[in-house]
């Protein structure tokens, strides 16, 4: 029969041009990516802090090159020329602890992370797609990085732990070979198991095990690539641990340190490329120089605009950037496989999912990117309250782009931030 | 959410059927008459080019193969579209007269009740909670839970145990892997040598000692002092520096020394102070009270200031965990079920010094984020400042209730802090001066190896009476198998098991029987046999059965009496069948049922995920001044009580619409305005015909079917029309902008919707929805009753906080608004006026909920969406309960009973 646009078709054709956004629609795609460009940046590390940053003296007064280092970022002063801060930029997203799950995400937990695509594209390449990290058991139901499945991936908090991934004994590397070799068996097994099954069943019940199948041939590549890995020797360190795991709250600033040290081991030996760090916060009191706080940290992060509390928030942020400083130091020292700079190579993020943590504002997110080869040295506002203004997913996108990675939307965001910062 | 994938699946499976209509060719011609109508009345949006087809039924079909299993559903969903006159729509071109939809729905109904046959569920995969269940009755893993990281599952027809919805996916799998391994390991450890490793010293300096939460127990100069205290989190001393190596024996040294002076509220203490020393996992229990811990040994400390006394102790440590002290004989300290002498010290105080009663009141709670020591000062500078009035007559009673400060209002224990702050200033307190652990002296096993063996031992049972190991494993896999797979395994299946039992034994001829069964008991934990249930091919059998009873009331394998009748055969005739449900609903297992069934129809899972707006409690006339887990749990409780209660005493289904009774507590005051006292759940009546109790009018329900922030008459209707009448709601055309509450509080949500129903294509489903939404109008996004819309002056930015931080309740009460006008017009003509008028309306036409709750009881029981053939089921199902007093237990029964519940 004829077929005539009718009154629903074209509500549905505007409804679809309406989902696209008129500018990119009039955009030629080539514009909108940058796949073009040989992808420079070859890791990624991602750090936030749970219980955020004073934005007042986390962001420079001035913008542009000329700014003067905030007190908060004091610390890292002398890496100015290697690194960008943005201000302004958020997901337009949820308030509250809560919406700190949305950091790196770009929205509401449970959709996948940025770092995850990127370990989609470049994590084959190593033995461990990406590791996540914090330290000690963090508060509540705290997460970072979520899978394309929107499974929050389970972060390493000891840094004995991280230390045996990194340098696994022998006695491990045994018992794992052991089990590794084990489950290939039992996969064929239960590959068999259902392959009879099947073959008695009615149409749609062999489609349902059709999804075990497939499942269960996906996972073994997933072993065989691990079996693959096994028998490569894992590097070896003459790094020392303490005896102990300092895992309790009050000793955080101490396990920091060590993640920060065992992360860039991490990518000196390339055993990963992406990795991401929540630095947690609890009620902890901390001792700083002698000086004891006389809040507990949570407590100091709804400061109430008092000043003595601002100070003592500031001076735990500060300690946690002089951590960071000592991360850029030992990237900046290290040298990759084609004699970059780990630094020059790395684009580190570091910042918070946490805006105005005295009111739980997720707006205006305190966010740095050091190093990977970018046009660094300024401070980029971004007036968040313009129309069509820059989120944080573009400079998500921008990182990702940089990656070599075909991607032109992220959570919400649809353009990137290549105009300032490539 | 849900209507969208809905109307994907209908997509999936018109298009799969399209597939297979190319391919089939036993096939039934379409009548010419019934072609004839879908060319004159549905090709105009049904047929063509395929990118422009709407919704992508395709309709422009000249026959049908009713073998093709997706045949039926796609006819069916012709058939309601049409049956509810949904399609074609009123502002088609061309409509049909009534006497034609009645021949096509004729043949329609013909043909597919001659080929919808009842059945068929798909394999069902087992989901979170079932899999949790399986696993602990399976291995005897009692705590056993799957880790955070475990994907979620999906849902279909809105519940998380219907076949279709729950889909495997590799990483689900690779967790299933994994998992396996876990519990592998409980059961049948591998070999853990002890070893020797060198003893050394760890010193601990009073200022690595940490209390794990807040600041009751702190270093003061080179000391850590302890005050006294239940509560090991605040009050006691940590080792976050020394945490145990290795399990082992250790040396434990320590110097305390008591501190007393003139200036403390308390009487001197002159018999010894006691030091108790604990361990706990190194960041686990932090917030545990003293008595879950693990108590390693208690010592007496001078009460002599002068002189410390130092305590040596030999103490067993388990790998990973650290050392606590605490004090235990202070005044403040309360035994276990004992007095909590802390109110009566307090109220003590406040009767002799007015000042200090004065200071509290008037700091109420002290200022934001303050730490105690904070607190303490503004307290002390307050009573000295002359500026209080202590003339103020609320000084001359003592509150009952000392808990959550002052006036009872106050989430945070600023009583507590000042009484520890009294402590650490003024004594009596307990300084630690020092201690040091050496150690391993020896090595012991670790808890964890200790229990995993005595499991693996109760798993093999006694090894002596088989002849060889061989034998043993294959009797253990004959009986482990059968218990994994709900079923007798088969011989061909156990020899698969005990073959690649002897071929490991082949590759480690040194291996002990626990590591061949190791990988066997992984091998089962991932098998399809194991993962899904009701793969077994042909008929629904005894095995199957039982399976599907047991998960469907206890979400869990079948028990050894199932299992035993599953054997016998006996389990399929209707007695034993009836006897069994009967059993089961009977025993303490059914809360499963009762958790996960109210908590998906009737919605009280989404309560976890929604955070009310904090000013919604800003009023002077509520208690709620913050919005908890705690009332959240008691709405849920409210709500499978009274649903425990209908089915455990048969109770008429209609008293799920107006019980005249309920379950409450003091958390839910303000939900019901009660004045209720006890924090326990209690039941209560009320007269029937009330605009109390029954699903209409539960907070849980209202709460769920609103957002936290405002109410949405559509959502709610949408909610009313799918749950309670059974009438679910196609979903709107993605086109249409969603309506917004309007918080300027100048249009209300009734005429936006008014004013929407002018659009013939909308009226068609919102006539039914809006009047049910208006109705429920009058309870807020948190469930309570009120008359009038809010008006806040503040911005929902600016407030949002969360529920746990404890300054929501600043700020300003939110204004009147609009009153609320709750009458409505249903389709038929009915007038309602408010919500008793709507339960009213919902008795007198009671087969409506009688059809949705069977079917909602039936797509939960066999994890199918419900085809044509099971209408029949359900219809039987509803007359016969008019016959038999309509009693739950009864519909539940029936349910079981019928061919649905007994068909694959």
């Amino acid at each position: 029969m004829p077929h005539t646009p009718n009154r629903r078709q074209f509500l549905k054709g505007v409804g679809v041009s309406l989902a696209l956004p008129m500018m990119e629609s009039l955009l030629p795609r080539s514009l909108a990516t940058t796949s073009t460009q040989t992808p420079k940046l070859k890791r990624l590390v991602c750090v936030g802090t749970y219980l955020g940053f004073y934005q007042d003296d986390f962001f420079p007064k001035q913008i542009g090159r000329g700014y003067s280092m905030p007190s908060v970022l004091e610390p890292i002063s002398r890496f100015r020329d290697d690194m960008t801060i943005f201000s302004g930029l958020d997901h337009r997203g949820r308030n509250g602890h809560e919406g700190w799950k949305a950091w790196i995400t770009g929205s509401a937990s449970g959709s996948v992370s940025f770092d995850q695509l990127v370990a989609d594209q470049i994590g084959g390449k190593t033995r461990y797609a990406s590791i996540q990290l914090t330290c000690g058991t963090p508060p509540g139901d705290a997460q970072m990085s979520y899978t394309k499945e929107g499974v929050a991936l389970p972060m390493i908090g000891r840094p004995s732990v991280f230390y045996q991934t990194l340098f696994r004994s022998d006695s491990d590397k045994a018992r794992i070979e052991y089990l590794l070799k084990g489950n290939s068996s039992v996969l064929d097994g239960v590959l068999e198991e259902a392959h009879s099954l099947q073959r008695n069943l009615s149409q749609a019940d062999r489609r349902k095990l059709d999804e075990y199948l497939s499942s269960v041939r996906d996972v073994e590549k997933k072993l065989q690539k691990q079996k693959t890995w096994l028998s490569t020797p894992f590097p070896t360190t003459d790094y020392e641990l303490p005896p102990f795991d300092p895992v309790s709250p009050e000793q955080s600033f101490e396990c920091e340190s060590i993640m920060y040290d065992l992360m860039s081991l991490a990518l000196s030996t390339d055993s990963t490329r992406i990795l991401t760090f929540m630095v947690p916060g609890w009620s902890q009191v901390f001792n700083i120089e002698g000086r004891r706080l006389s809040a507990g940290y949570h407590g100091l992060s709804h400061h109430g605009n008092e000043r003595k509390k601002i100070e003592e928030y500031n001076i735990v942020g500060r300690e946690h950037v002089k951590r960071f400083e000592r991360f850029l130091d030992n990237l900046s020292n290290h040298k990759d496989a084609e004699g970059q700079s780990l630094l020059d190579t790395t684009a580190v993020v570091f910042g918070s999912g946490m805006g105005d943590s005295n009111t739980h504002d997720n707006s205006n997110l305190p966010t740095l990117v050091a190093g990977g080869g970018f046009n660094h040295g300024s401070h980029h506002a971004i007036d968040r309250t313009a129309p069509n203004a820059r989120r944080l997913g573009d400079l998500y996108l921008t990182l990702m782009q940089s990656f070599g990675m075909e991607i032109d939307q992220f959570a919400g965001a649809r353009s990137n931030l290549n105009e300032v910062f490539s | 959410m849900r209507l969208c994938s809905t109307r994907l699946l209908l997509s999936v499976v018109a298009l799969l059927y399209s597939v297979a209509f190319n391919s089939h060719l036993q096939a039934e011609s379409l009548p010419a008459d019934f072609q004839y109508f879908l060319q004159s009345h549905c090709f105009e949006c049904h047929s063509g080019d395929p990118e422009f087809i709407e919704g992508d039924i395709d309709l422009d079909r000249i026959e049908v193969d009713w073998s093709f299993p997706d045949a039926a559903p796609f006819w069916t969903s012709v058939y309601d579209a049409l049956e509810t006159s949904e399609m074609p729509p009123r502002d088609a071109e061309s409509r049909p007269t009534p006497n034609e939809r009645a021949e096509a729905l004729e043949w329609l109904e013909r043909s597919l009740t001659n080929h919808s046959k009842v059945g068929g569920t798909l394999p069902r995969r087992l989901n979170r909670t079932e899999y949790e269940h399986t696993i602990r009755d399976l291995m005897g893993l009692e705590d056993f839970t799957v880790p955070h990281s475990f994907p979620s599952d999906g849902t279909a027809k809105s519940f998380d145990n219907v076949a279709s919805g729950l889909v495997l996916s590799p990483p689900l799998l690779a967790q299933y892997l994994e998992i396996a391994t876990g519990i592998a390991d409980e059961v049948l450890p591998p070999e853990v040598e002890l070893g020797t490793t060198p003893s050394r010293r760890y010193e601990i300096d009073p200022s690595s000692l940490g209390s794990s939460a807040g600041s009751g127990a702190k270093q003061i100069e080179d000391r850590f002092r302890l005050s006294s205290s239940r509560d090991m989190s605040n009050s006691a001393a940590w080792t976050s520096v020394f945490e145990a190596p290795y399990s082992g024996a250790y040396r434990l040294t320590t110097n305390a020394l008591p501190f007393q002076t003139d200036r403390m509220p308390y009487p001197h203490q002159t018999e010894p102070f006691v030091l108790a020393v604990y361990a706990r996992g190194n960041g686990k229990q932090q917030y545990d009270q003293f008595e879950k811990l693990r108590f390693l040994g208690e010592f007496e400390i001078s009460a002599d200031e002068g002189s410390p006394t130092t305590i040596s102790t030999e103490v067993e440590l388990y790998k990973g965990e650290v050392l606590g002290l605490r004090w235990t004989n202070g005044p403040i300290v309360s035994q276990p079920g004992g007095r909590n002498l802390r109110r009566d010290i307090v109220a003590d105080w406040l009767s002799r010094d007015r000042g200090l009663y004065a200071a509290f009141l008037e700091l109420n709670g002290g200022k934001r984020g303050d730490s105690q020591v904070a607190f303490y000062d503004d307290i002390e500078a307050l009573r000295k400042s002359g500026s209080l009035d202590l003339t103020d007559p609320r000084l001359d009673t003592i509150p009952e209730n000392l808990k959550g400060g002052l006036n009872d209002k106050l989430p945070h224990n600023w009583v507590k802090k000042y009484v520890y702050e009294e402590m650490h200033r003024h004594g009596p307190a307990l300084d630690i001066l020092g201690a040091n652990v050496e150690g391993p002296f020896r090595l012991i096993e670790d808890l964890q190896t200790r229990l995993r063996k005595e499991r693996s031992e109760r798993l093999l049972g006694d090894r002596s009476i088989y002849p060889t190991e061989d034998a043993h494993a294959r009797s253990f896999l004959q009986e482990f198998l059968s218990a994994a797979f709900r079923r007798p395994v088969s011989t061909t299946q156990l020899d698969a098991y005990v073959k690649s039992y002897k071929d490991h034994r082949t590759q480690f001829p040194n291996a002990r029987l626990e590591e061949g069964l190791h990988q066997a008991v992984r091998r089962a934990l991932v098998s399809p046999a194991f993962l899904f249930r009701g793969i077994s091919p042909g008929k629904l059998d005894n095995w199957d059965l039982a399976s599907r009873l047991s998960y469907f009331l206890t979400s869990a394998p079948p028990d050894a009496r199932l299992r035993e009748l599953a054997a016998s055969g006996e389990l399929t005739t209707l007695k034993v069948l009836e006897e069994e449900t009967r059993r089961l609903l009977d025993s303490p297992q059914r809360e499963r049922f009762v958790s996960n069934f109210t908590g998906q129809w009737l919605s009280t899972r989404a309560l976890a995920d929604i955070m009310p707006d904090p000013r919604l409690f800003r009023s002077q006339e509520i208690f709620t001044r913050i919005f908890t887990s705690a009332h959240r749990n008691a709405m849920i409780d409210e709500t499978e009580m009274l649903f425990d209660e209908i089915l455990v005493e048969n109770h008429p289904i209609e008293t799920f619409i107006d019980p005249g009774f309920s379950f409450r507590s003091a958390r839910l005051n303000d939900m019901y305005g009660a004045t209720l006292e006890s924090q326990q759940m209690q039941r209560v009546t009320f007269p029937k015909g009330t605009q109390q109790g029954g699903i209409i009018g539960l907070a849980s329900v209202m709460m769920a079917t609103a957002n936290g922030v405002d109410t949405h008459p559509v959502h709610r209707g949408v909610w009313l029309l799918e749950n309670v009448l059974g009438q679910p709601t196609p979903s709107p055309p993605p086109d249409i902008p969603a309506i917004a509450p309007d918080t300027s509080g100048t249009v209300t949500m009734r005429e936006q919707l008014l004013a929407h129903q002018a659009d013939p294509s909308c009226a068609r489903c919102h006539e039914r929805i809006d009047p049910l939404g208006f109705v429920m109008e009058n309870f807020d996004p948190v469930g309570r009753w009120r008359e009038h819309y809010p008006i806040y002056d503040e911005s929902a930015d600016g407030a949002q906080e969360l529920e746990t931080e404890f300054y929501s309740n600043q700020g300003k009460a939110p204004r009147y608004g609009p009153a609320i006008d709750p009458s409505a017009i249903m389709p038929d003509g009915t007038t309602l006026n408010d919500v008793t008028d709507l339960k009213r309306y919902l008795l007198k036409h009671d087969s409506l909920f009688a059809h949705c709750l069977t079917e909602k009881l039936l797509v939960y029981a066999t994890g199918r969406e419900l085809g044509f053939g099971d209408r029949r089921v359900v219809e039987e199902i509803v007359k016969n309960l008019d016959k038999n007093g309509r009693g739950f237990t009864d519909l539940v029964v029936a349910v079981t009973l019928s061919e649905s519940f007994r068909t694959r």
